[in-house]
């Protein structure tokens, strides 16, 4: 009989017996089976004298580690009943306490904001982008249909630089917009255009909705057929899947020199859901402007108008994400506060 | 800019079926949004924001014109009420009054009239009520009517007494840098050069024109006999005039946005009637109608293909024509398939473009179709930077930081030097363009300061240096850095957090050249910070990883504490031991106590099991280099 054999066996016979274990019980049982004096263990011990005398300290070894290896085996399948082994008085207590978190910080709702918006563009193929905070004027104003001393210019409360102005691109300015983008955009001459600009944006304001630095998402895209009723496509995309799948939009008309015709884009309410309420004009938000590319603004980014068309749109990042049902974020000054105790709330 | 518009008043033009919601409506969705529909009195007042281009609806007559194109699209009623006719008044001309113009191109038309035995008092309650429903005080007959027909006409004007005019000569011309002028609201002007200005035939300025009479030539109880002034100003200096001034009245708003060059004289006829209506007065003059512009008719292609085109869905040529007609746009006489601007869009309207916004204003954008994108996908390379930040981004969050984000301007003394100023700042605080992230992190620290015994914070945003000189454009160099800031963390922790990243980004720490635009450093109270070069780092990033086969051997580990003398630094011993043999396979820092360094040396070799006598081998050699730079096995 084959001792060194029957030690083999009996690992394989255990792990066997305890995976048909369904309870304690039968784990309890599966023990005395095994480790029991009367089990097999007991048995191959007593089984010693058998073996020839040459082989016995070789054989009480390996006895040995045998039933650790049973024994650690056990214990396995016993915490898949009991959980912890180790039971005592205070377990309980234990289990209850909360666990070690790794350090873990939080990102600014900025920078969340901006994930969303890329990711909601990506799979229409929009490229992000970023153009400088601080530029000449003419990107700024002139290349966008807004000439010098052009009353459209009042509209954006412009920082200038404390700089030598250049004889044709003027002033340094802090970009009050992203359109400033547009045609440095068109200006790079890869055609068709799908662009998502998402840079830093100043202007002189400051007030619970206004912060004299921020962000803006804009989107430009220039082909031939590109029409309104595209610019509707994309936004009402956009607003579904940032805003929520049951959220509509709608165009108003409006003014922009480098955008003829121009629309402001509307959002239903997320309160009141279009019937009107304290928080909404008669039910519609306000989301941002948007148009029809200026024939004079393709014609600064050295593209034909007659040939393309296009299309921009852009609007606030923190406005945007404000506006999103739910954050409840009353004061846009939050955002840059760098306060921890807001900061970590997101 | 918003304006007022009672309901009441525009009945005087139209009468509709419309509600006052129905009527607000169609104005958001067509024309202007309807901000609020005010209700005073009995009466509806809309609160109207009118874009900066349409000047021409800064007035009851702009927005019953407006509605008269929109309600009937909306499928409500809208008739034209007829007017009365203007002043059929007798003109008995023993006034006159003497104009000089300097420059034709101040006062591109120039309208006035004399009118005598004027009895100053109130004016009916109508004009009154309606007045103080847009919000203007009312003044007195004759300076209502004024006030009435700017906000009726969106003509604003002005009434002189003519009896303080010296010498009943005006001339009109640019203000030289320094004078000074009264105007009615008591308010001593000190004007820049190029103002326009009217002077009178004693020396005096009589007008700041556009912006606000002058108080030497006001109509009050005892005025008999007024200048009736209606004029069409340089839009650009009236602007320039209002804005350096800070004057911002609503008469400049109005002229700045250009009025209507043909709506002058009706304009000023209709004031006559209602003056001598209002106050018993006569005319006394003939009418002054200086005329120092020339427009030739403006006519404009309607290219239903290409309006169409625009809207995204077929809009037929003979619609477009009706929508513009109804909008004042006659069709032109002698070419075929184009419009007349009509006068009071003469600024605004100028390419095929502008014509399509009109059309398909109209025809409604809530009429077009949703359509996505329909073009190839452009093929273009997306700049590494965003992958490289929202990794850098997610790596500090994990690790315990929190992200900022700061104002891009900040103090003198924060900005650092060569910071860019701010011509026209906030205010004190942000004055200059940051040069560096660290100054208001490190404040962010202190603003924090009970908030945790470790806060660890980082900003990922661009700093403004002056242009480079190699910058064609002479744009502020702008690179993105990463700014990192801790309270109560270990040197050693900072560090290593900072050598993750770059691991993470593919670099070594050492390798990459100019790594930091700031290396981290202790500024006491426990902060620490550091600011990385970010965007030339990004650049060098890569997420390629090329693999090293893997061997069947088992190595061998151990730890050795080294004693290092002075001016020796860890790089120095970590280079000399990696090069003494290829089968020591990794190197690391373990420990350090005063200058014993403790280090764990990882032996493998590739080609077969090493074994204890390899070890002893190389170690010894490892003693043996070390020695050479002064560094001991401590015993």
């Amino acid at each position: 009989m084959d001792n060194f054999n029957d030690l083999e066996n009996v690992k394989s016979y255990l792990l066997e017996r305890l995976r048909g274990a369904s309870s304690l019980d039968d784990i309890s049982k599966i023990k005395i089976e095994f480790l029991g004096k009367k089990g097999f263990l007991g048995k191959l011990t007593s089984d010693i004298g058998k073996i020839p005398l040459e082989q016995r300290k070789n054989y009480g070894i390996r006895l040995n580690s045998l039933k650790e290896e049973i024994e650690a085996q056990i214990k396995v399948y016993e915490q898949n009943f009991k959980g912890d082994v180790d039971k005592s008085e205070y377990t309980d207590l234990y289990k209850s306490l909360p666990g070690r978190k790794p350090p873990v910080g939080h990102l600014n709702i900025i920078t969340q904001a901006i994930e969303e918006i890329v990711e909601v563009f990506a799979p229409l193929g929009f490229n992000r982008v970023r153009y400088p905070e601080v530029d000449r004027e003419y990107f700024v104003f002139d290349a966008l249909n807004m000439p010098e001393n052009h009353p459209a210019r009042d509209e954006w409360e412009t920082f200038f630089v404390d700089y030598p102005e250049d004889e044709k691109l003027g002033k340094l300015v802090i970009t009050p917009h992203t359109s400033s983008g547009q045609v440095r955009e068109m200006l790079k001459g890869n055609l068709p255009i799908r662009m998502l600009n998402i840079s830093r944006c100043g202007r002189r304001q400051i007030d619970i909705s206004h912060v004299p630095s921020f962000y803006q998402f804009e989107g430009l895209v220039v082909d031939e057929n590109v029409s309104t009723a595209n610019l509707i496509g994309v936004l009402d995309y956009f607003a579904k899947k940032f805003f929520g799948p049951d959220r509509k939009t709608r165009l108003r008309p409006y003014h922009f020199r480098f955008t003829e015709p121009s629309f402001e884009v509307d959002i239903d309410c997320g309160v009141c859901h279009g019937k009107g309420c304290k928080l909404c004009k008669e039910g519609w938000l306000e989301l941002g402007g948007s148009g029809m590319v200026h024939p004079n603004v393709l014609r600064a980014g050295g593209i034909d108008p007659e040939k393309y068309t296009g299309f921009a749109f852009g609007w606030g990042v923190e406005r945007a994400f404000m506006m999103k049902s739910g954050t409840k974020i009353d004061d846009i000054r939050y955002l840059f506060s760098n306060d921890l105790r807001f900061l970590e709330q997101f | 800019m918003n304006v007022s518009i009672p309901y009441s008043w525009l009945k005087d033009y139209i009468k509709t079926n419309a509600s006052v919601e129905e009527i607000a409506e169609s104005l958001s969705l067509h024309s202007f949004s309807v901000e609020k529909i005010r209700k005073t009195d009995g009466d509806e007042i809309f609160e109207i924001e009118v874009t900066p281009n349409r000047g021409d609806a800064l007035s009851v007559l702009g927005v019953a014109r407006e509605l008269r194109a929109v309600l009937p699209v909306r499928g409500f009623k809208c008739e034209w009420l007829p007017r009365e006719e203007k002043f059929t008044g007798k003109i008995n001309a023993a006034d006159r009054i003497d104009v000089v113009i300097e420059d034709k191109t101040l006062v591109p038309r120039f309208s006035a009239i004399i009118m005598d035995k004027i009895t100053f008092g109130d004016s009916p309650k109508l004009v009154k009520e309606r007045l103080e429903k847009v919000g203007i005080r009312p003044l007195g007959n004759v300076i209502d009517v004024t006030n009435y027909m700017m906000v009726d006409k969106g003509q604003p004007m002005h009434v002189f007494d003519y009896d303080k005019i010296v010498g009943g000569k005006m001339t009109v011309r640019e203000s030289r840098e320094g004078e000074v002028i009264t105007t009615l609201d008591g308010v001593d002007r000190k004007l820049p050069a190029g103002v326009i200005v009217i002077e009178d035939g004693g020396g005096r300025l009589i007008d700041l024109c556009g912006i606000m009479g002058a108080k030497n030539s006001e109509v009050d109880e005892n005025t008999k006999k007024i200048l009736l002034f209606v004029q069409v100003y340089d839009p650009v200096r009236i602007r320039r005039a209002s804005m350096t001034l800070g004057h911002r009245t609503e008469a400049a708003l109005r002229f700045e946005k250009g009025v209507d060059y043909e709506g002058v004289i009706s304009a000023l006829w209709e004031s006559v009637d209602m003056i001598e209506k209002l106050s018993g007065a006569v005319v006394s003059s003939d009418l002054v109608d200086i005329v120092n512009f020339s427009r030739e008719t403006k006519e404009i292609e309607v290219d239903a293909e290409k309006i169409s085109r625009i809207a995204g869905k077929e809009i037929k040529s003979e619609d477009a024509f009706s929508y513009l007609n109804s909008l004042g746009f006659e069709k032109s006489k002698t070419r075929d398939g184009y419009v007349i601007v009509p006068s009071w869009r003469y600024d605004d309207i100028n390419v095929p473009e502008d014509i399509a916004e009109e059309v398909v204003r109209l025809y409604g954008y809530y009429n077009l179709p949703v359509k996505l994108l329909e073009g190839a996908i452009p093929i273009v390379e997306t700049s590494k930077l965003f992958y490289w930040e929202k990794t850098a981004r997610y790596f500090l969050k994990y690790n315990g930081f929190f992200e900022c984000y700061t104002y891009s301007a900040t103090d003198k003394e924060k900005a650092g030097e060569n910071a860019l100023k701010i011509s026209n700042p906030l205010n004190e605080e942000m004055t200059y363009l940051k040069t560096s992230l660290l100054p208001q992190l490190l404040d962010v620290l202190d603003k924090n300061h009970g908030y945790a015994d470790k806060i660890k914070v980082f900003e990922l945003a661009s700093v403004y240096l002056p242009p480079e000189p190699d910058s064609k454009e002479k744009i502020p160099y702008q690179p993105v850095r990463l700014g990192i800031a801790t309270h109560g963390v270990d040197y050693m922790d900072l560090k290593g957090i900072i050598e993750a990243l770059f691991e993470i980004m593919g670099l070594n720490y050492d390798d990459v050249s100019e790594a930091f635009s700031h290396e981290i450093e202790d500024f006491g109270g426990g902060n620490l910070g550091a600011e990385i070069n970010f965007e030339p780092i990004a650049v060098k990033a890569t997420k390629l990883r090329s693999y090293t086969p893997l061997t069947v051997f088992n190595s061998i580990k151990e730890d050795l504490t080294f004693e290092v003398p002075e001016g020796v630094l860890y790089r120095q011993i970590e280079k000399t031991i990696l090069s003494v043999d290829k089968r020591i396979f990794k190197l690391g820092f373990k420990d350090v106590f005063k200058n014993y360094l403790t280090l764990s040396i990882e032996y493998l070799d590739k080609e077969k099991q090493i074994s204890s006598d390899d070890t002893q081998e190389i170690r010894k050699k490892i003693f043996k280099e070390l020695e050479k730079i002064g560094v001991r096995l401590k015993v």
